[in-house]
């Protein structure tokens, strides 16, 4: 049994789609649209009647609502748990966690508005709280796929420096024994990085951006896939009005002629 | 989504009518593209429509900026700066002070001179100060008009203030709440940016909503400029690279122009991508053949020439002739399989014979 992705050129170069239960990556350069692909794996998801989650921690849920407009997708059905640490207090006041009560709302019913952090305390998301607060989510709502936007922000905003590379591997340890069917977005700065979440993760999507005269070439690759054969080619992609398009029949071109 | 003007028409244009309100953008670019110039187009553009705009001032001081826009022949008396220069260093250890105890946001009419350090106690900027003082001066201009608030904000540059300002082990979680910060205040935001380590991922690129790039080379002995939006969420834009010029009334873009002369620039961007790709073939193969000539050693083969194969691979991938390395490393390759079979083949007649 494989899960579809919702972009059918990357089920055929998966061979049928993810297999379920495991935690993925896409990773890119920001721009890249891995958020893009992210959105399409739940919508993929609601069109089958499943229940999908979404971890908001780059973007507020207002600004998502507002962008995949322009896609013409009705995100409505999205759960979306808005992780965005507040404004930081300076003033040793005391800091509130994300609560472990916190309830995950549908896009639809959310403010236009970007939720205002608040007078008195300041909320400020944790790796540890959020894990917490997941478990329970994972547990009650037992959600088909859960996309988490970025894990690059969790590392950032959600982990002391120190203790980075331990937290990310303890959280994916996390996802793998939830059993969930996760996608999480992963930043690379440059095109040959190799982030370390791709060693943790069952596999890797990897999206390229590429820009040449003609403007910006997109392709996508699978760099890994655990238990299971997929393409080894690098193959063009699109982003449009339906979101992404994978081009399976395409070549990746070959290199431009060196100019002397 | 309401669509705010970058204040140069070709931009808009490229944007399919300008930024996207009350979020933030990155204006990146080598030193001397003209970075700051594209912010003040921006801010320029707010004060004619009567907007209150505010520029975060931490590279140069505001005397500075004022007589350099002064040469486009722009007046921005009516613009906000919060002076965030900070003070020359006294080498003692008391009397350090915040910038945002003491300093004022003016009006850049009132800018003279550089402000000078004090004799007693020098201010220090913190990026904390900064964000008390626009919360001040966005108060108190709530106060004056009701309603009031500031619709456009430069920081010129996020890199000083990174550089001179942050402190610590925090620093990302300090600018992720101070862009959290200035989009509660729902201004749109253009933050000038200018990362010093490539492969590291600056916090403002992860978070900003859109990526001006600015670029600059030489073709022949003329310095050719481009612009290219290399990111913007939410909505369309034009993906290819355009021509621009700095000049006597600022910039300019061409959105209907292709960039003619191919500078090194695409093509550099294109070679390193698939370089880097083809790279790790090589070495994916190396690791292979090094591990076959391991098992022909061990087991006594002849294994000269593969090695020499081998180290005609190494060098050609010195000297990034990649190709040429895989052609070596296939050959390499087929000695040794050749030799193993040969292996192979005498240990079963052996077995047979036994």
């Amino acid at each position: 049994m494989r899960i579809t992705t919702g972009v059918a050129g990357l089920d055929k170069m998966l061979h049928g789609g993810l297999i379920p239960k495991r935690p993925y990556i896409v990773s890119g350069t920001p721009g890249s649209g891995k958020t893009v692909l992210l959105t399409q794996f739940l919508m993929e998801g609601i069109a089958g009647g499943e229940r999908v989650l979404l971890v908001a921690l780059d973007e507020p849920p207002n600004e998502i609502i507002a962008n995949m407009r322009s896609l013409r997708w009705d995100v409505g059905d999205i759960e979306v748990l808005d992780a965005n640490s507040d404004i930081r207090r300076f003033e040793p006041t005391p800091i509130v966690e994300i609560s472990d009560e916190q309830e995950p709302a549908k896009m639809r019913d959310l403010p236009e508005e970007i939720r205002k952090t608040p007078e008195v305390e300041s909320h400020e998301v944790t790796v540890h709280s959020l894990q917490q607060l997941l478990k329970t989510l994972l547990r009650k709502r037992e959600y088909a796929r859960v996309a988490i936007d970025s894990m690059t922000g969790l590392r950032y905003f959600c982990m002391r420096e120190f203790e980075e590379d331990v937290a990310t591997q303890s959280f994916m340890r996390f996802l793998t024994e939830e059993k969930v069917t996760a996608l999480l977005a992963v930043e690379t700065a440059g095109e040959a990085e190799v982030p370390p979440e791709s060693f943790l993760a069952r596999g890797e999507i990897r999206l390229h951006r590429v820009r040449d005269d003609t403007g910006i070439r997109r392709f996508v690759s699978i760099e890994k896939f655990k238990g299971s054969a997929h393409e080894e080619m690098v193959y063009p992609m699109e982003i449009g009005a339906q979101g992404i398009t994978v081009h399976t029949d395409g070549r990746l071109l070959p290199p431009p002629p060196p100019v002397d | 989504m309401e669509r705010v003007s970058s204040g140069v028409e070709g931009l808009d244009k490229m944007l399919r009518g300008g930024y996207i309100a009350g979020r933030s953008y990155i204006l990146t670019g080598p030193s001397g593209t003209g970075k700051s110039i594209l912010g003040t187009h921006f801010l320029l553009d707010g004060l004619r429509n009567g907007e209150a705009c505010m520029l975060v001032a931490l590279d140069e001081p505001p005397s500075e900026i004022k007589a350099n826009m002064a040469t486009f022949g722009w007046s921005l008396d009516q613009l906000t700066t919060l002076d965030a220069t900070p003070d020359i260093k006294a080498h003692k250890k008391k009397n350090v002070i915040d910038v945002g105890t003491t300093l004022d946001v003016r009006d850049m009419e009132k800018v003279q001179d550089v402000r000078k350090s004090m004799q007693i106690r020098t201010m220090e900027v913190t990026i904390h100060s900064v964000q008390k003082m626009i919360k001040q001066s966005a108060r108190d201009l709530r106060e004056r008009v009701t309603g009031g608030h500031y619709s456009r904000i430069v920081i010129d540059s996020m890199t000083a203030l990174k550089r001179f300002s942050l402190k610590g082990e925090d620093a990302r979680v300090l600018v992720q709440s101070f862009l959290r910060f200035l989009s509660e205040l729902e201004a749109t935001t253009l933050i000038v940016s200018n990362p010093l380590d490539t492969n590291n991922l600056e916090t403002e690129f992860l978070l900003a909503r859109g990526e001006i790039l600015l670029h600059k080379w030489i073709d022949g002995n003329a310095v050719r400029r481009a612009i290219s939006i290399e990111r913007f969420r939410g909505s369309a834009f034009d993906e290819r690279l355009r021509p621009m010029t700095i000049g006597r009334h600022g910039i300019s873009v061409f959105p209907n122009a292709s960039v003619t002369a191919k500078g090194e620039l695409t093509r550099t961007i294109d070679r390193l991508f698939l370089e880097g790709r083809v790279a790790a073939e090589v070495n994916e193969r190396l690791d292979d053949v090094l591990q076959s000539l391991e098992s022909v050693r061990a087991q006594g083969g002849e294994t000269s020439e593969a090695e020499a194969a081998v180290l005609r691979g190494v060098v050609a991938m010195h000297r990034k002739r990649y190709e040429e390395a895989i052609r070596h490393l296939i050959t390499a390759k087929s000695k040794l399989s050749g030799e193993l079979r040969l292996q192979d083949a005498a240990k079963r007649a052996e077995a047979k014979r036994a």
